[in-house]
């Protein structure tokens, strides 16, 4: 029998070479890229725009100031590029599935969500990424904030945990797609619409109840507004106890070992299309 | 010698598609989303069948019948809701990733190149994604090249490329990784005559030459005559003939056609022998024409042409055989009508 001619790759190295072919699919079209970029920052400039009307009018929103709150809302919109980048894709979920597109990932010995997040790319949250940023690092000197080294590693936490519990939700309800072929809008048009209508904003302007289920039914308080707390020395304001503030970027990972497993699960309810 | 296990094993197999079952009236939409009714469809009904290593067999079937569900199972798509299926000693939806290792497949009606890159790339990358050799990979390429004609377009991007160019891409993607079976999903869909033939050959020289199993899906009857000996034909989720091309045209269409051109001014006088038959007269015919339609089993062939010649003047003689089209059309139009 001849000698078998392909072998195992590793699927850190799988992902590295679709990713590449992602961004350099993308890269061919280049207007599109600086426009979109520039759209992306603007696009955030206006959220934060209206942030500093509301303190500007008022002088605070729920005892916090303008630092304060540019710093709550730059480490939410850090956290939601730090997973849109890599995990954009999603935003096809349903068109991907409604389609049979799913087959060519099924048919080559790759990851499935490995293919399906690196087909192709979006480059518009890298204009998230960099207004987060921007905003991150004007906030961090304004804001009350002693910058020790735990200090910035717990920022560096607190960013990947709050990136994680986002993408966990969306990935999740992505994962019910292959089921009910459609969940947009309750990923987008609700899920993705409350965290960023409220996540810029201290949860103590809100009613009790809405600030329970911001909690623990949908856990916007641990993207940003927990650890922020904590690192605004604010815990005393909170409801919960200090120590779920502290551990708020646990809740990523947890979160996305059973979103991923999840995923994977429903894949097998996977029809596929008529043809 | 023992007789080698064939490499696909298919036992039992159905697919039965559930999707709930859709409410009617006020609040209709989410009463369908809670509902636990459902609407179930048995796109596969009980299939059976094997393949030998280095068979190049027709899977044939009219819309619908569960052909693309089949393919689908075996290549790992889909899971099916009972039956086995052995595919080089793995099952597919269990084992996905090995079972991909040893399968290319082309879908005609869906490109798995890299839409915004050149050829070449989506080439050099399947290489590195199946993990190939380097030089073992950078001569298949070349042979490919070769073989299909790809050195015109290979630096071209892939949206760019026409239907008959991009199927050859999609081919030689497929087979670089040097899988033992090739699964092909209508891979002649809408092309010329030229890419068909070009096709054709070059998936009749992969069997030949490598080896290689191939399962081919098609409408094109064409491309089933000129390549398989062996068709599986099914309708309505079940296998309703397995074995040679020959011998479904003999059980199908077992008549034969004889074509008398009569010279000028000769009148038909008809041939009386048993199982010789004068078939309606076709639309187009020329004058003078008359058509035989006889079973070689119970008339040979040279019989009824000296029994014609004994009575007639003749111009010309032809005897056609029945062709895998009209066959099929045949087969397709009988289930209809019990249905």
């Amino acid at each position: 029998m001849a000698t078998v001619a392909s072998n195992p790759v590793p699927a850190h190295r799988q992902y590295l070479l679709l990713l590449h072919a992602a961004w350099r699919g993308q890269l061919q079209y280049r207007g599109n890229l600086v426009l979109t970029l520039i759209g992306g920052v603007l696009y955030q400039g206006v959220g934060l725009a209206f942030v500093w009307a509301v303190v500007a009018k008022f002088g605070h929103v729920g005892g916090w100031g303008m630092g304060e709150l540019a710093f709550l809302y730059g480490v939410r919109l850090t956290a939601h590029a730090a997973w849109t980048i890599p995990f954009n894709r999603l935003n096809s979920m349903d068109w991907m599935v409604q389609r049979g597109e799913f087959d060519r990932y099924l048919i080559r010995p790759a990851g499935t969500l490995t293919q399906f997040l690196n087909w192709s790319t979006n480059i518009q949250p890298l204009g998230d990424l960099i207004g987060g940023v921007g905003v991150l690092v004007a906030a961090s000197s304004a804001a009350p904030i002693d910058w020790s080294p735990t200090a910035v590693l717990y920022l560096l936490a607190t960013i990947a945990g709050g990136a994680l519990v986002e993408c966990s939700l969306q990935l999740g309800l992505c994962g019910l797609s292959f089921r009910l072929q459609a969940t947009y809008a309750l990923r987008m048009n609700f899920i993705d619409n409350i965290m960023n209508n409220f996540g810029g904003y201290p949860l103590t302007i809100f009613p009790s109840v809405m600030r329970f289920a911001l909690t623990f039914l949908l856990p916007l308080a641990f993207v940003a507004y927990l650890p922020a707390n904590v690192l605004l020395h604010r815990t005393g304001e909170l409801s919960v106890a200090p120590w779920l503030a502290w551990c708020a970027p646990l809740l990523g990972p947890l979160l996305f070992a059973a979103a991923y497993k999840f995923w994977y699960g429903q894949l097998k309810h996977y029809k596929s299309s008529g043809t | 010698m023992p007789t080698p296990k064939p490499i696909i094993q298919v036992e039992g197999l159905a697919k039965e598609f559930r999707r709930p079952k859709r409410i009617e009236g006020p609040f209709g939409g989410i009463r369908t989303l809670f509902t636990r009714q459902y609407v179930s469809k048995l796109a596969v009904d009980g299939i059976d069948f094997t393949v030998d290593e280095g068979e190049l067999i027709g899977y044939l079937g009219p819309n619908g019948a569960g052909k693309s569900t089949t393919i689908k199972i075996l290549t790992g798509i889909l899971q099916p809701t009972q039956g086995s299926v052995e595919v080089a000693g793995v099952v597919p939806w269990k084992e996905r990733e090995r079972n991909a290792r040893n399968i290319g497949v082309v879908f005609g009606q869906r490109t798995q190149l890299w839409w915004d890159l050149p050829l070449r790339d989506s080439l050099e990358l399947i290489g590195k994604l199946y993990g190939v050799e380097r030089d073992r990979h950078r001569a298949n390429i070349e042979r490919f090249t070769e073989l299909l004609g790809l050195a015109a377009f290979i630096d071209t991007p892939v949206r760019q490329l026409s239907l008959g160019q991009r199927m050859r891409g999609d081919l030689a993607a497929a087979m670089l990784p040097e899988p033992r079976i090739l699964y092909l999903d209508e891979p002649t869909i809408g092309l010329d005559v030229v890419a068909k033939e070009r096709i054709r050959a070059f998936i009749a020289t992969l069997n030949k030459d490598e080896g290689t199993t191939v399962i081919l899906t098609t409408h094109d009857l064409d491309d089933v005559e000129k390549l398989c000996r062996r068709i599986v034909l099914i309708d309505g989720g079940k296998v309703l003939y397995d074995g040679s091309v020959e011998k479904l045209k003999a059980r199908y269409a077992p008549r034969r056609r004889l074509v008398v051109q009569l010279a000028e001014g000769a009148r038909w006088r008809g041939v009386a022998m048993p199982g010789v038959e004068e078939a309606p007269p076709e639309e187009d015919a020329e004058p003078g024409t008359v058509a035989l339609l006889f079973d070689p089993e119970t008339a040979a062939s040279a019989e009824v042409i000296a029994a014609v010649l004994a009575d007639h003047q003749v111009t010309d003689l032809s005897i056609v055989e029945p062709e895998l089209e009209g066959v099929v059309h045949r087969i397709y139009a009988a289930r209809e009508a019990v249905a």
